[in-house]
């Protein structure tokens, strides 16, 4: 059993990591106080732990106290990390099970998408207004730089897998081939429509009204 | 306790009437720089330990809570921000130096509305019965002389199903660890106690109040004796400290 000094440390860091974050989102954390009073408690099949977060007015708090959450979730690790960071908001296929107000799942997962938090304000805050504003441009200028490393990165790699490797159909061939497919299926259901009103036109007896 | 009118102050035989009184004294010297020894004595993992002990008291809003042997405060800022407006924190403290500290501390740190402060003993707790929903006794009752008695005064003022936690240092539970333990208690911590608030004397004390307390086991019987029920208890740090819990049937 893992000793409770090393989850309350843990629990701790999380807490003070996301409301320092929060500091610097006051429009977040304005939000969160629709919150205030809720808590989502979430169990980790595979670690047998829970980690409960509490909404409070201005902050949050994580613990391990769940008694009563408004809403649980159950699941594996990467159920519900798929859960955290996907789009989708219902647990069909998901691996992850909840119980109470899941409507609060939503709110949290809409909260959680407009997070814009002024990281450039935190550094001011540590280093001061013009050595932070330097490192922010740098780290601007760096994020930028990779963002499109990335971008060409991606776009090489297919290009050399479907136009060099032919390993793969290109986008566009698959959009042909596709639309190929289409034409074809549609040429086929008008040959199937003539041919059976071909067969009504030589049959002996008319349809009856 | 060795004699009916005697008791233990640290590995000392003292009379009954004056443990209270040595005790008082080693606070009101070490009241001004508590936090800190706090901090430098533990490496901060003391805050730790109250933060779990918060986790399990599973106060909720609008819940009565009393923090015996409070000292600075540590638990009852928390509590004050989980109770809200509509519960209450009861700060009580039988050393007035210690109170005063942490009353300025809060007051400081902007609580106020839904906190008050009180001078009291744990023995003789001076609230009316079945009133709070949790009571907590962080690092205080080592040195209650009548350990047995606050225990019943703690159940007196509890509501039925309200929970009683006890953070208390206690046994170590490796050989080993309890080696290092000792050997820092006795050696490393009365000579940082000397350097930082020129008084060896009240963490020699401390060291051997520690020793002199009940391990898990006998602190847990106690409870049960008082009449707590479902009691229980968590080693923290390989059993350095014990968290134990009991409720109100």
């Amino acid at each position: 059993m893992t000793d409770p000094t090393l989850i309350a440390a843990a629990t701790a860091g999380l807490e003070a990591s996301i409301n320092t974050a929060l500091q610097y989102d006051p429009a977040t954390r304005l939000r969160l106080q629709a919150l205030a009073g809720k808590s989502l408690a979430i169990e980790i099949t595979e670690l047998g732990q829970i980690l409960c977060i509490h909404f409070d007015e201005h902050q949050i708090r994580c613990n391990r106290d769940a008694e009563n959450p408004t809403t649980r979730l159950v699941g594996s690790l990467p159920g519900l990390i798929n859960l955290a960071i996907s789009e989708r908001v219902n647990l069909a296929d998901s691996d992850v099970q909840a119980w109470g107000n899941t409507a609060l799942l939503s709110d949290i997962k809409t909260i959680a998408s407009d997070l814009d938090i002024d990281w450039e304000e935190a550094i001011n805050d540590w280093m001061g207004d013009v050595v932070g504003h330097q490192l922010a441009e740098k780290i601007r200028l760096q994020v930028g730089w990779l963002k499109q490393r990335s971008q060409s990165g991606k776009r090489l790699i297919s290009e050399f897998i479907t136009e060099e490797l032919r390993a793969v159909p290109s986008a566009s061939e698959l959009k042909h081939f596709s639309a190929d497919v289409d034409h074809l299926r549609l040429a086929a259901d008008r040959a199937a429509a003539r041919l059976l009103r071909l067969k009504q036109k030589l049959s002996p007896q008319k349809p009856t009204l | 306790m060795s004699d009916k009118n005697t008791t233990h102050f640290g590995y000392q035989e003292v009379p009954v009437d004056e443990k209270a009184e040595r005790v008082a004294d080693v606070f009101h010297s070490v009241a001004g720089r508590y936090d800190l020894m706090n901090d430098i004595l533990s490496g901060g993992v003391h805050r730790l330990w109250k933060r779990f002990t918060i986790e399990l008291s599973g106060v909720r809003a609008g819940h009565k809570v009393l923090d015996i042997a409070g000292g600075t405060g540590d638990l009852s800022y928390k509590f004050s921000r989980i109770v809200g407006p509509d519960g209450l924190v009861v700060l009580a403290d039988i050393n007035e130096s210690m109170l005063r500290v942490g009353r300025d501390r809060l007051i400081d740190r902007g609580v106020s509305g839904n906190l008050v402060v009180s001078q009291a003993d744990a023995q003789y707790l001076p609230y009316p019965d079945n009133t709070f929903d949790c009571i907590t006794i962080a690092f205080g009752l080592r040195n209650v002389t009548d350990k047995d008695m606050a225990l019943r005064s703690m159940l007196r003022v509890l509501k039925p199903g309200g929970r009683l936690l006890v953070l208390e240092f206690s046994k170590p539970k490796s050989q080993l660890l309890s080696k290092v333990y000792d050997t820092y208690s006795f050696r490393l911590l009365p000579i940082i106690g000397k350097v930082v608030t020129n008084d060896a004397d009240s963490y020699n004390y401390l060291a051997e109040s520690i020793r002199m307390h009940p391990d898990q086991a006998t602190l847990k019987e106690m409870m049960e004796n008082a009449g707590f029920a479902n009691c229980d208890y968590h080693n923290l740090t390989g059993g350095i400290v014990a968290l134990h819990k009991g409720v109100k049937p």
